[in-house]
């Protein structure tokens, strides 16, 4: 089957309920996007299908058809996306940097679709886990993207 | 005494004698088996060992007859009733703690009557009165393949804990009477032989409602065949509830086809649903072995039970409803929106429609359409058994969310799946999330997938 993943046609061969993040590890070799549990439960796999977040390990390829996906490894060429990255540099947000990639193309769904994102906004969609805890840095660069400083930003 | 106080004992006593003596001879009595004096059997035809397979796995002895990690057929399933819990037998060929000394007429009797050798009165958790409609060429079979393809193994049968008076088994014999059919499938001849074959498995061998026919106050099915509107028309045991059978449109098949039917039955999922709960483990072992041409049966015998609309109501439409409450600003005010929108929807999506086959839609589920809530309470808890479909795990599964969300938040998740999209299930309270949580335990991801040959 085709995929069209970060403006590149793949042709695959796998059964039609392989998970997404199966095909872009183990096929393509894009280790960027991360497994962390499998069940849906941690956000580490998150890509962008159509320019929602997603997650692969829960998204079988057999039905995505012409969907545009997009992973970390493109997230830059994204304008919004490139945006996330420098925010995420500036106020080093990562720790170990496990969950970061998911973390990436969480927030850039989320000013995708809410560009000026209220602190209600931010805890609602950035679902994803975080081990080393680094949700406060996460929410402070989501502010500063979103041109409004907002009240935990303020706080520093 | 005076001489009409003794002709009152003369009648009385030898009466009461009489009657004692009856009902002691009809309570221990060997009902008849179509099979008694056929003497040895010999060795069977590779053929009737085929067929006795199959009935085998038609009947599906292993789903309570083998636990995970445990020999096959050796027992020890736990079944709790509310006076005490019993355990499913050992019925390998062992000679002393199997059913090894069983002549075909006694394991005739055990199968469609529920009489042990010794004479014991099986409890009715044991499908006997779907079993009676086995024909004798299956029961024949299956002896066979118990006799001669099952290994023995040597375990005692664990003790029933119900307490004395209640562990007497004697009465079991009027239940019967009342309860239990006694007859094999007799044909219906103003419908196909197709029809007929369907109406056997689900009625007989696959005794479907033993789960989906609701069981009336001495435990028994309030309906035994199509003639009554009660068979399979949904039931709660276990702390799931089985869903109707018929065609209601909400709450059981009526919105599916008959290739919907089969595919499900073949492969555990289709559009509608994925295999959960207790149904797991029958499709596991069982649905998926049946021949193409027996589940096209089963399908097509469904499909012809009349729903009750009374009951069931105006069939679901999908309403796109709650697409405003989920973004990111409205679904801070609707309980349970947020816990759907990060617990749920990456697998069922946020429009409840599921994916495809691979993840069931929540939106137009029977589960989330039915008034009982405890299979969707039970899922969220407990999450779902593995579904191995021609020998290939699922891909896909539900976790458990016993450690992650309260009871108050499963409750306010599932009020919001309930009355999401068109459903209309009713709402889910705290308390019955926390009654069913002491009750079940997590889905186990072992699983007895009995491999023959
Ligand atoms: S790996 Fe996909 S959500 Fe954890
Ligand atoms: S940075 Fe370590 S898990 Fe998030």
């Amino acid at each position: 089957m085709e995929l069209t993943i970060n403006g590149v046609q793949h042709h695959i061969d796998v059964e039609p309920d392989t998970p997404l993040l199966w095909v872009l590890r183990d096929d393509l070799k894009m280790t960027g996007t991360k497994y962390g549990c499998g069940l849906a439960q941690c956000g580490a796999c998150t890509v962008l299908i159509n320019g929602n977040a997603a997650r692969s390990c829960v998204t079988p390829v057999g039905e995505l058809g012409s969907a545009a996906i997009t992973t970390i490894e493109a997230i830059e060429q994204d304008e919004i996306g490139q945006r996330v990255v420098a925010a995420w540099i500036r106020h080093q947000v990562p720790q170990c940097g496990y969950c970061q990639s998911g973390q990436v193309m969480a927030a850039t769904s989320l000013l995708k679709q809410t560009p000026h994102p209220t602190d209600d906004d931010i805890r609602a969609v950035m679902v994803n886990l975080c081990r080393c805890g680094t949700y406060n840095a996460i929410s402070a660069a989501i502010h500063d993207l979103a041109g409004d400083v907002g009240q935990e930003g303020a706080k520093k | 005494m005076t001489n009409r106080l003794k002709k009152i004992f003369a009648v009385v006593i030898p009466a009461s004698t009489v009657l004692a003596g009856g009902t002691a001879w009809f309570v221990t009595r060997l009902p008849a088996s179509s099979f008694e004096n056929t003497g040895s059997q010999g060795e069977p035809s590779a053929q009737l060992m085929a067929r006795g397979e199959y009935v085998s796995r038609l009947t599906d002895c292993v789903a309570c007859h083998s636990v995970p990690g445990g020999a096959a057929y050796t027992g020890g399933l736990k079944m709790v009733t509310p006076m005490g819990a019993i355990f499913a037998t050992n019925i390998t060929p062992d000679r002393e703690t199997g059913i090894g000394a069983y002549t075909l007429a006694d394991f005739d009797r055990a199968l469609r009557s529920g009489v042990a050798k010794d004479g014991h009165r099986l409890y009715p958790a044991m499908p006997y009165p779907s079993y009676a409609k086995l024909s004798d060429d299956d029961v024949k079979a299956l002896y066979a393949y118990f006799m001669k393809g099952v290994p023995a193994v040597h375990l005692e049968n664990r003790k029933s804990t119900i307490p004395w008076p209640l562990n007497m088994r004697w009465p079991l014999a009027f239940w019967n009477v009342v309860f239990a059919p006694s007859d094999v499938y007799r044909p219906d001849t103003s419908k196909d032989a197709q029809w007929n074959r369907g109406a056997y498995l689900v009625e007989g061998a696959g005794h479907c409602g033993a789960c989906h026919t609701p069981r009336g106050l001495a435990f028994n099915e309030k309906g035994t065949d199509r003639h009554s509107a009660a068979f399979v028309s949904g039931a709660l045991i276990d702390g799931w509830f089985a869903p109707s059978l018929r065609n209601d449109a909400n709450t059981g098949l009526g919105r599916w086809s008959e290739d919907d039917v089969f595919r499900f039955l073949k492969t555990g999922r289709n559009d509608h649903a994925v295999v959960f709960g207790s149904m797991t483990e029958a499709f596991n072992n069982s649905t998926q072995f049946f021949s193409d041409d027996d589940l096209r049966a089963v399908a097509h015998y469904l499909k012809s039970l009349p729903g009750n609309a009374q009951r069931d109501g105006t069939p679901w439409q999908y309403e796109p409803t709650q697409a405003k409450a989920l973004q990111p600003a409205g679904r801070q005010g609707i309980p349970g929106a947020q816990t759907y929108m990060a617990k749920c929807s990456f697998c069922h999506g946020a429009d409840g429609r599921g994916q495809w086959e691979w993840v069931p839609p929540l939106a137009g589920a029977a589960s989330s359409l039915v008034p009982d809530s405890s299979s969707s309470i039970n899922v969220t808890l407990n999450g779902s058994g593995r579904v191995v479909a021609a020998g290939v795990p699922d891909s896909y599964r539900m976790p458990s969310y016993r450690e992650q969300l309260s009871d108050r938040d499963i409750a306010d998740v599932l009020t919001f799946v309930r009355s999401s999209w068109g459903n209309r299930g009713a709402s889910v309270t705290a308390a019955e999330v926390k009654t069913l949580r002491k009750k079940t335990r997590p889905a186990d991801s072992g699983v007895v997938v009995l491999k023959i040959n």
